[in-house]
């Protein structure tokens, strides 16, 4: 397979811009705004409710749209017939994985885990300050950026494996009809 | 498989509750599929794996589109488990990005009718509000944060804070208690429910908020309190066994109630 052929050069630009942008924008409001707030005004209420209303946006834009779009992978949670919970990870197949932009996805995950990153230093500031309501805020966006890291890490995983499992077995499925085939024209 | 689920399944019950979890059994796998009355439910996202050759999806095919035709049994590989006999379904992985929104606003809204207009005597009301989602909780936490906190003549913030963490970490203690119950009932999925059955009384301490008068106070946080315990009286009741179901019910009722006393003692 000469899946890697038509690949991106190094120096090419991202392929979704637009998603990047959104991936990126809500990442950067939620934080931007909980360290800039402090500066200029000081109501609690408002601070609270914007940043988590941007770190909720930022988890649905980073679960449903940029996963999928950048790197080709989704994952949830659902409820089956017999009431069990199921965890599906979701990704595209080998060929459509292959032709994703890297700079896209390592936008992806860059920003991903650098989010989580500066949250925990946000939070351990605040733990210092004594502001237990700061740290209610903190410990909202640190949850949401976590699930998301938690969620995609483990997509990531299922993707590979699948990947593997799905060549071994076509592998097999092709030797296998080879040699029916082979017992058939005898 | 979350974890948490196995620790329900492995929680040690007593000997004697061997009754209950039979009736309990009988109740859940009673009702065949054909009769699930899931009301305006949009069906799961398949999780199929698309034909890499597929060209409905602008902006994954960008580029240069496949010239090697693929495996055709890629189309039907299924990843993280059966797809639930949806046969064909459109894949959705590679929809537009207003799909997903409109498919999610869908759904919030469905969740939403099943907790306006409860109905306990629903045929199969353990079914309901699989699809759960976290958006009704959150916003419904933040709005009746934000009305206490206007309400409240001093100290805005605390009231705020106090609220909120009150409201969440209520949720998920009560969460723990039915699961811990040994009911069966998905974490998030009981999350979601409580959260969205805060709806009605968020309804009543807006109307509160514009009312000065203590009567009208007290008659409309009554009311919105039956109708919240009204609408989760259904999922609870149905998600631990019969015998346990005063266990279950009785500390979600005790939270909504101390709500209602908040929304009347606020000024």
């Amino acid at each position: 397979m000469d899946l890697n052929n038509n690949q991106q050069p190094v120096g090419e630009n991202y392929s979704h811009p637009e998603i990047c942008f959104f991936h990126v924008l809500f990442k950067a409001a939620s934080l931007a705004f909980y360290i800039l707030s402090a500066l200029f005004f000081n109501n609690f209420v408002i601070i609270f409710v914007v940043t988590v209303l941007l770190a909720a946006l930022d988890f649905w834009v980073v679960k449903n749209v940029s996963g999928r779009i950048l790197v080709g992978l989704r994952w949830w949670n659902e409820i089956d017939d017999n009431g069990e919970s199921v965890w599906r990870f979701e990704c595209l197949d080998q060929e459509s994985m292959a032709r994703m932009n890297k700079k896209d996805s390592w936008l992806f995950w860059w920003t991903l885990y650098l989010t989580a990153i500066l949250w925990i230093f946000l939070g351990i500031f605040s733990l210092i300050r004594f502001q237990a309501d700061y740290c209610l805020v903190v410990g909202v966006c640190l949850t949401l950026s976590i699930a998301n890291i938690i969620g995609f890490t483990r997509c990531h995983k299922d993707a590979k494996k699948q990947l593997q499992q799905f060549a071994a077995q076509t592998f097999a499925g092709q030797v296998s009809s080879r040699i029916s085939s082979a017992f058939s024209v005898v | 498989m979350s974890v948490k689920h196995e620790e329900r399944d492995t929680a040690p019950l007593h000997p004697s509750s061997q009754s209950d979890i039979d009736d309990l059994e009988i109740l859940i796998n009673s009702p065949p599929y054909p009769s699930s009355v899931l009301p305006a439910q949009p069906p799961p996202p398949p999780p199929t794996i698309p034909i890499s050759t597929t060209t409905s999806s602008p902006p994954l095919l960008k580029s240069t589109p496949p010239t090697k035709s693929t495996v055709p049994s890629n189309s039907s590989r299924v990843v993280g488990g059966g797809g639930g006999g949806f046969g064909s379904a459109p894949n959705t992985l590679t929809e537009p990005v207003w799909d997903t929104v409109k498919r999610d606003l869908s759904r919030i809204v469905s969740n939403l009718k099943l907790v306006v207009f409860p109905n306990p005597f629903r045929e199969d009301p353990g079914k309901a509000l699989r699809d759960w989602d976290l958006w009704g909780p959150f916003f419904f936490i933040v709005f009746l944060g934000l009305t206490l906190s206007w309400s409240a003549s001093v100290r805005k913030s605390e009231v705020f804070a106090v609220a909120f963490a009150l409201l969440a970490t209520g949720a998920i203690i009560l969460t723990l208690n039915v699961s811990l119950l040994g009911g069966h009932i998905i974490f998030f999925q009981s999350l979601s429910l409580l959260g969205y059955c805060l709806f009605p009384i968020t309804l009543g301490a807006i109307i509160c908020m514009l009312k000065d008068s203590i009567i009208i106070k007290i008659v409309v946080v009554c009311v919105t309190l039956a109708w919240s315990a009204w609408a989760a009286y259904p999922f609870i009741s149905t998600a631990v066994s019969p015998r346990r179901k005063a266990l279950a019910l009785y500390p979600v009722f005790l939270m909504y109630v101390s709500v209602g006393f908040l929304i009347i003692a606020i000024d």
